[in-house]
């Protein structure tokens, strides 16, 4: 359908910018009431343990103590968790992992509470460690969780064509493995949370930096044995979470909740760095064993995929993780035969969750990574290989749903990718390049060099392109439910507050629904007020997650706004006396009907004839999306119901003397259906690259014994500004029909690919593969990574 | 967490030094706080007796740059961002320019001095090598008298240096070099923007006809403390410059690099690259005059 936008696709302000960038946005760190109290939390210095007993005698009188809370103060669940219910509020059979917390202590001054931390007598027997998640399964491994058989979180198994006999059509054969980090989301703000106790049976008030404000009403209800409406949960501006502000904040919130509701006043718990970064969840490292057979005219047979996902202490999203990777571990390429196997497993490192990319980034970085090696091995180059495999209308993923009624980009922009960036013509200088001049090997074992060894200043850099390819499943899929509410409310001088179900989180969703609201409506976005999130103003929408911002939410606002137009027609109708409602114009202020001037009313007006003619101007827009399905056994169904695509291709310089790798340009091709915020878009492919190339480089968090080394960013490097070079953006916009007109889904499919095209760049620059990100200086020269032996930070 | 402290802005250094005296070693002076802050988030026990902050950068004297006939003069107080910025700095001290524009952040070169980066002395810190391959002195006053140390005297171990319990530096003093010397400073870090250092390396050459008369080469984050290789620039001093001396002279610096700090962790990385880069700062430096 085509359709001529107003708004949409149109640079707007955002709705906060004016508060975010005068420091007047209110963050949770920022609210303060009166008589409020301080939450610190107490850890054991250990990563497996069992807890004998603790004494608070010394403690407890102390006059800066209200209260100490540990897991006797819960009365309903004591153990959370989205799918398994195996992670303590408060620790108390066992200690797990080193993040976890046995008890907290309460009083009005935080400073007072963090000096006597350390004086309760804890007494543990520590246990053997696990860290290594291959080891999970083995028979003699720690049990982490003694009320399960084994550590296996989860396993799901794909199973397509005979895959044996599809190896033995093959004429070659590649088998590598691949391995990736835990990562940090690295939000710039630190969790806060103020829980609020309300008069009487009113229940309770929770404020804080929380992704999804649902989700962590259903976990604090069950943890305080309360019905859900008695508990509000509301959303403070997020300093960033990336799929970080999820369980942690459920955890936070719900020992903000039980102080508040044992001490009857206001508790606020707020985390330093350090504390942040050995509590959160991070990605889950992946361990990916990929076999591939494949015919030498480039098409793929066959593929084998065995992963490992270290989950940490708890299942977290582990189970939902893993099932995207599963979904789409072989790439956006036909294969007739398919066997995958992907295990999450439990250690005592810590526990891996949701981020941005969500069981893509490890697998893309894998199965592309893999792809150019084919064409490598082939002689052929990389465009080519994924031509002849890529997806085209009507291909059969692994899972064996047809792709159809949405727009099959995969080509499209693989195309636009190549000739933006004269793909092949660079790929091969730069190949040929690498081959006459060989990246040197050293010729001495030793540390100390050999006079052939060393390297002309002039012959330092090499050069290199390199290209990573994907699609993506849009919104939950065969995950969960997957529906969102929106409220409009006009008011009778044309104003409007708006409102969805899914939170702010930074990347801009009062923007995009505004602009939404204001081009069906045909009014500005600055007439449009978008309202706080809060449980208790609008229907559960599910969480913030998957992308499915502007395509769910975009959907409710969408239907919202279509209601009030048609009401407001009704009345434009009724006033003009005319016989009919087609041709009918929202636009400019104004709605009047083509060519006649006789018949044309200011927004303004309409509205407030509406209002005195009683209508009801005040509506729920609700979007759902179309049914998908799943086997478990066999791991085929229609996984999701629709799918966006992407390119990127990244250029890079090696330093081969150093290892530093310095990121020259990033062209970022992406289809996400219709652009409906551009600078919104825009920020998202310069943040989700950057993140992407942090993941590709220089971001790690590396454990000793289960124990982060980094515990803050003096030591967890992730981008600056100065570390990317140029970034392009370029978007093919598909017209689909889901949400608003078919604007789907861009900030997971931005990061996903970024460390993938690196690593080609690489390759191509210096005729070596990398399998271990991030591929940071020792990566590079030494094919290693070195930590220090010990957990000493700087000069203490 | 920040300890609760005393904080003072004295007006001179004579009221420093009499405030210093009087909280009998509990008080610290604080410049930019660069170093001091995070070691409190830290706990490190570097500061965990310190009751009183004393701020230098109060003290008006102490934020000068002058410069007098033969050397600059650098208050205690100068700022990365100041020195950075300073014409005198840039013109006579080129690698002093170069090491403190890679400081940190912009943000943190405002408030940290290159008085309080060596007299921290961490390993990795960035002023230390230009300033010994300038042969820098320190001027330091207490209630007593003042005197002049150089700083390559001055720096003992990592974090610990010359500076007596109630004494204060005032000054930093660099002679004006040969206008005939060249060089350049040479930094690695794991990233481009706000890096701690991986390596640094200092280096100041001054030829004549293809003889090497004067040189002087110091490196950062490869040894315990930043620090001059003596013997290395004896070895070559009066020779004459070919391709195989300047991979000599790198390889020797690996050798002594080696002996003084030993096989450490990152040596597989570090040792290989600081010889190559030597490599190339001299033939840059004396392969193409």
């Amino acid at each position: 359908m085509q359709y001529k936008f107003n708004i949409v696709g149109k640079n707007v302000i955002r709705q906060d910018g004016l508060e975010k960038v005068t420091g007047q946005a209110k963050f949770a760190d920022d609210i303060n009431v009166s008589n409020q109290l301080y939450g610190v939390m107490v850890r054991v210095p250990v990563a497996h343990a069992e807890i004998k007993s603790i004494d608070y005698s010394k403690i407890q009188h102390h006059p800066a103590i209200e209260t100490i809370c540990d897991s006797n103060d819960i009365t309903g669940n004591k153990k959370i968790g989205p799918i398994k219910k195996d992670q303590p509020v408060f620790a108390y059979d066992k200690i797990r992992t080193p993040g976890d917390v046995v008890y907290m202590l309460v009083g009005e001054s935080e400073n007072d509470l963090l000096k006597l931390k350390n004086k309760v007598k804890i007494d543990y027997e520590e246990l053997p460690i696990l860290s290594d998640p291959r080891k999970s399964l083995n028979s003699d491994a720690p049990l982490i969780h003694s009320q399960f058989e084994d550590n296996l979180i989860v396993h799901y198994p794909l199973r397509k064509g005979d895959v044996d006999k599809g190896f033995q059509e093959c004429e070659h054969t590649l088998e590598q493995t691949y391995t990736t980090p835990h990562i940090e989301h690295a939000y710039i703000e630190p969790e806060a949370v103020i829980a609020i106790p309300k008069e009487g049976n009113k229940g309770i008030h929770i404020i804080g930096s929380i992704q999804n404000p649902f989700t962590t009403r259903n976990v604090v209800a069950a943890v305080l044995n309360f019905p859900l409406a008695k508990i509000r949960i509301e959303q403070a501006e997020l300093g960033g979470s990336f799929g970080g502000k999820d369980d942690t904040m459920n955890v936070l919130s719900t020992r903000a909740a039980i102080a508040a509701i044992k001490t009857g006043r206001p508790v606020k718990i707020r985390y330093t760095r350090e504390d942040s970064i050995l509590e959160s969840y991070k990605r889950h490292p992946y361990i990916m064993n990929y076999k591939v057979g494949y015919n030498k005219d480039g098409k793929i047979k066959a593929m084998k995929v065995d992963i490992l996902a270290d989950g940490g202490a708890y299942a977290s999203m582990s189970p939902f993780v893993t099932w995207r990777s599963v979904v789409q571990a072989t790439g956006p390429y036909e294969i007739e035969n398919v066997w995958t196997d992907v295990r999450a497993v439990y250690t005592n490192n810590p526990y891996t969750g949701a981020m941005r990319g969500f069981g893509s980034p490890q697998i893309i970085f894998a199965q592309e990574s893999l792809i150019d090696e084919i064409a490598h091995k082939l002689g052929m180059n990389p465009i080519k290989m994924r031509e002849i495999n890529g997806y085209k209308l009507g291909s059969y993923t692994a899972s064996g749903q047809k792709l159809q009624n949405h727009d099959v980009n995969l080509l499209k922009v693989l195309h636009t990718a190549k000739e933006k960036t004269q793909f092949v013509e660079k790929w091969n200088k730069f190949k040929n390049e690498a081959k006459e001049n060989p990246v040197k090997e050293f010729t001495n074992k030793d540390v100390i060099l050999n006079t052939v060894d060393f390297i002309e200043p002039n012959r330092e850099w090499k050069k290199g392109i390199g290209l990573a390819l994907s699609f993506r499943g849009c919104s939950l899929g065969a995950e969960g439910i997957d529906a969102v509410s929106a409220y409009l409310s006009l008011q009778s001088d044309g104003s409007a507050y708006l409102l969805s179900g899914l939170a702010e989180n930074g990347q801009g969703l009062r923007t995009t629904f505004s602009i939404i609201t204001a081009e069906v409506l045909g009014i500005g976005v600055d007439n449009i007020y978008y309202l706080e999130l809060d449980t208790a103003h609008i229907g559960d929408s599910g969480p913030t997650v998957a992308s499915r911002s502007t395509l769910m939410g975009g959907g409710a606002v969408k239907n919202a706004s279509d209601i009030l137009k048609s009401r407001l027609t009704d009345v434009f109708v009724k006033h003009f006396n005319l016989s009919e409602n087609s041709n009918i114009i929202f636009e400019n202020q104004q709605v009047y009907i083509k060519d006649s001037l006789k018949t044309e009313i200011s927004f303004k007006e309409l509205c407030s004839l509406a209002y005195a003619a009683g209508t009801n101007m005040g509506v729920m827009g609700w979007y759902a999306g179309p049914d998908v399905g799943w086997d478990e056994e066999t791991g085929q169904g229609d996984a999701y119901f629709t799918y966006v695509y992407g390119c990127q291709v990244a250029e890079v310089k090696v330093n081969q003397v150093t290892g530093e790798v310095i990121v020259e340009k990033i062209t970022a091709v992406h289809d996400p259906g219709k652009v409906i915020n551009t600078l919104g878009a825009l920020g998202q492919v310069y943040g989700g690259v950057t993140q992407g190339a942090g993941y590709g480089l220089w971001e790690a968090v590396s454990n000793h014994e289960s124990k982060i080394r980094e515990l803050n960013f003096d030591q967890y490097l992730i981008p600056t500004s100065k570390d990317i070079d140029e970034i392009e953006p370029i978007f093919i916009e598909g017209e689909d029909d889901f949400g608003a007109w078919g604007a789907k889904s861009l900030g997971e499919p931005t990061l996903e690919l970024t460390a993938a095209a690196i690593a080609n760049a690489i390759r191509n620059a210096t005729g070596k593969r990398f399998f271990n990100l991030p591929i940071n200086l020792e990566e590079v020269l030494l094919k290693r990574k070195l930590h220090p032996e010990d957990l000493k930070r700087g000069s203490a | 967490m920040i300890p609760e402290l005393k904080y003072i802005r004295p007006k001179s250094v004579d009221e420093a030094l009499n405030f210093l005296e009087s909280f009998n070693g509990k008080a610290k002076f604080i410049a930019g706080g660069t170093d001091i802050i995070p070691g409190f988030q830290q706990q490190s026990k570097r500061f965990s007796d310190i009751k009183v902050l004393i701020d230098t950068k109060s003290i008006k004297e102490l934020n000068k740059i002058e410069t007098a006939q033969d050397s600059l003069i650098i208050g205690a107080a100068c700022t990365f961002s100041e020195i950075q910025n300073n014409k005198q700095v840039s013109e006579y001290f080129p690698l002093l320019t170069k090491a403190t524009s890679t400081v940190g952040s912009l943000q943190i070169r405002n408030l940290a001095t290159i008085t309080g980066n060596f007299v921290n002395n961490a390993p990795c810190a960035d002023s230390v090598p230009p300033l010994l391959v300038y042969n820098a002195k320190i001027e330091i006053q207490s209630k007593k008298k003042t005197k002049e140390i150089a700083l390559e005297d001055f720096l003992i171990a990592p974090y610990k240096n010359q500076l007596e319990p109630y004494e204060i530096v005032t000054k930093i003093i660099i002679p004006k070099p040969s206008s005939k010397i060249r060089g350049d400073f040479y930094k690695l870090g794991r990233r481009r923007g706000v890096a701690i250092s991986r390596i640094t390396l200092a280096v100041l050459v001054e030829t004549d006809k293809e003889i090497i008369r004067d040189i002087r080469i110091a490196g950062g984050a490869v040894t315990p403390i930043g620090k001059r290789f003596h013997e290395l620039e004896k070895f070559v001093k009066n020779k004459t410059i070919s391709n195989e001396l300047l991979k000599e002279m790198a390889i020797e610096l690996g050798n002594q690099i080696l002996k003084d700090t030993g096989l450490r962790w990152s040596t597989a990385y570090k040792l290989p690259v600081v010889q190559q880069k030597l490599y190339h700062m001299l033939t840059e430096l004396c392969m193409k005059s």
